[in-house]
């Protein structure tokens, strides 16, 4: 169902916006409803005529911060916990993993418009990318995060992180014929998107906040994945967790009604705890008494 | 305004396919998705990179699942690149009620924006339309210099994209 052609980059449409609107949006911009048939009031989800699009499309970290912006003045440079450079290398997994929660990391940091910590995750990523086999492909884009930091436009570091996730995974897809492994460096993303959100959810609770965590189709999705993880990947310590993890997170999201504090409380660890098997420091376990 | 300015829908038409030539292969539907997103850019909305595309046959509906978030605002994109077939996009929420507030077709290209009233799983609808089945692409759409045998015959289905924008 997926195109395997690469689009044109995003990033290209902000200059070429600004051309397009020098003439003013063009008039059938304003135009209401297709010339043919006009979209039906409701239509029957249960019975659907036509092909479900099986690809997921996992929203970036920026569009949640987006609302939670809107909704409270976050402190999000208290937000950014960019972890030690580990070794470079380990089990591709694991890599794919950690790359996803360090351009994450980087979305934090723009949000929290700290320049000098996206040019540190800037060149984090390109070096990444190395034990990945990516450097190639990935280069420009670490550039050009780093440029776009020092010049202080955060949108383009939006664009260009974006663009670095989108081309991670499609190169993969395609290179490396890995839907699975493209599909960590989202669940790596996802999860620290998610951790960083319930953080501040739980420091200043309210029910609009704690809506935003109602994923349960993404969740789902990303527990079919590890499900889907083969070969000796699949009984490693990491994947386990994962599973398990996604697991509890899982059944706190699909509940009914919205999420109390306790359960925003409850993904916060648990997200965390997963964090820590592929991009956190582990947490020291207490000394026993 | 200077005449050169008055020129941005040219401008964009000649650098949006050498933009896509230097970056390597072109998805011609997402980019023609890409262009109806751009006047929308300088509004605000950052238009995600990654999308969905594909094939279809005409008049066969596609249904996308979406998680959207209450606050945010949303514009869906739709395109595709065979000549004289349209598109129309919409949206849906998990009762499958429409929600889009505001829509446009025109040709190969279509739209619709959304603001969620709650955060969930959304259902946009796609359908591209052609009517000319098993025949090839008239004097016009093939230009000056006709392709060579069974080049722009139409092969039953018709390349799609979507792409989507918030803010």
């Amino acid at each position: 169902m997926t195109e395997t052609l690469q689009p044109l980059p995003v990033a290209l449409l902000r200059p070429l916006a600004a051309l397009a609107l020098v003439g003013g949006v063009p008039s059938f911009f304003a135009q209401d409803g297709p010339p043919g048939a006009a979209a039906p009031e409701r239509i029957d989800l249960t019975n659907f005529p036509g092909e479900l699009v099986d690809k997921v499309v996992v929203p970036i970290p920026a569009e949640i911060f987006a609302v939670l912006d809107k909704l409270d003045e976050t402190d999000w440079n208290s937000g950014i916990a960019l972890p030690p450079e580990h070794e470079r290398g380990g089990p591709l997994p694991i890599l794919a993993l950690s790359f996803g929660g360090l351009v994450a990391e980087g979305f934090i940091a723009v949000q929290a418009k700290n320049a000098e910590e996206i040019e540190t995750i800037g060149r984090r990523v390109l070096s990444l990318s190395e034990p990945l086999g990516l450097a190639t492909e990935v280069r420009a884009h670490s550039l050009a995060i780093i440029e776009a930091a020092r010049q202080r436009d955060w949108g383009k570091v939006r664009d260009e992180l974006d663009l670095t996730l989108q081309t991670v995974r499609t190169t993969m897809e395609r290179k490396l014929r890995d839907d699975q492994l493209a599909g960590l460096v989202s669940l790596g993303g996802w999860l620290r998107g998610t951790n960083v959100v319930t953080s501040f959810i739980g420091e200043s609770y309210s029910e609009d906040k704690a809506e935003l965590l109602h994923q349960p189709a993404l969740v789902a999705h990303f527990r079919e994945l590890i499900a889907s993880v083969s070969g000796p990947a699949a009984d490693s310590p990491a994947i386990r967790a994962l599973s398990t993890g996604l697991a509890r997170l899982e059944a706190i999201v699909a509940e009914p009604g919205g999420l109390a504090e306790e359960d925003v409380n409850q993904l916060r660890d648990i997200s965390h705890s997963l964090l820590e098997e592929f991009y956190f420091e582990k947490t020291p376990a207490a000394p026993a008494n | 305004m200077k005449p050169a300015l008055r020129l941005p829908a040219t401008v964009l038409a000649v650098l949006l396919p050498l933009a896509g030539a230097v970056y390597g292969f072109v998805n011609e539907a997402i980019s023609m998705a890409l262009e109806a997103a751009a006047p929308y850019v300088e509004q605000g909305f950052e238009v995600r990179e990654d999308n969905w595309s594909g094939e279809v046959e005409p008049g066969k509906p596609l249904l996308i699942r979406h998680q959207l978030f209450r606050g945010n605002e949303y514009w869906f994109w739709a395109g595709t690149s065979w000549p004289g077939a349209t598109i129309q996009i919409d949206i849906f929420d998990s009762e499958g009620n429409s929600v889009g507030l505001e829509s446009f077709a025109k040709d190969s290209i279509a739209g619709v924006r959304a603001q969620p009233q709650r955060t969930a799983t959304y259902y946009i609808r796609v359908i591209a339309h052609y009517e000319k089945k098993g025949e090839g692409l008239s004097a016009a759409e093939r230009g000056a210099n006709d392709p060579a045998e069974g080049v722009g015959e139409f092969s039953g289905v018709l390349d799609w994209g979507v792409a989507y924008g918030y803010r």
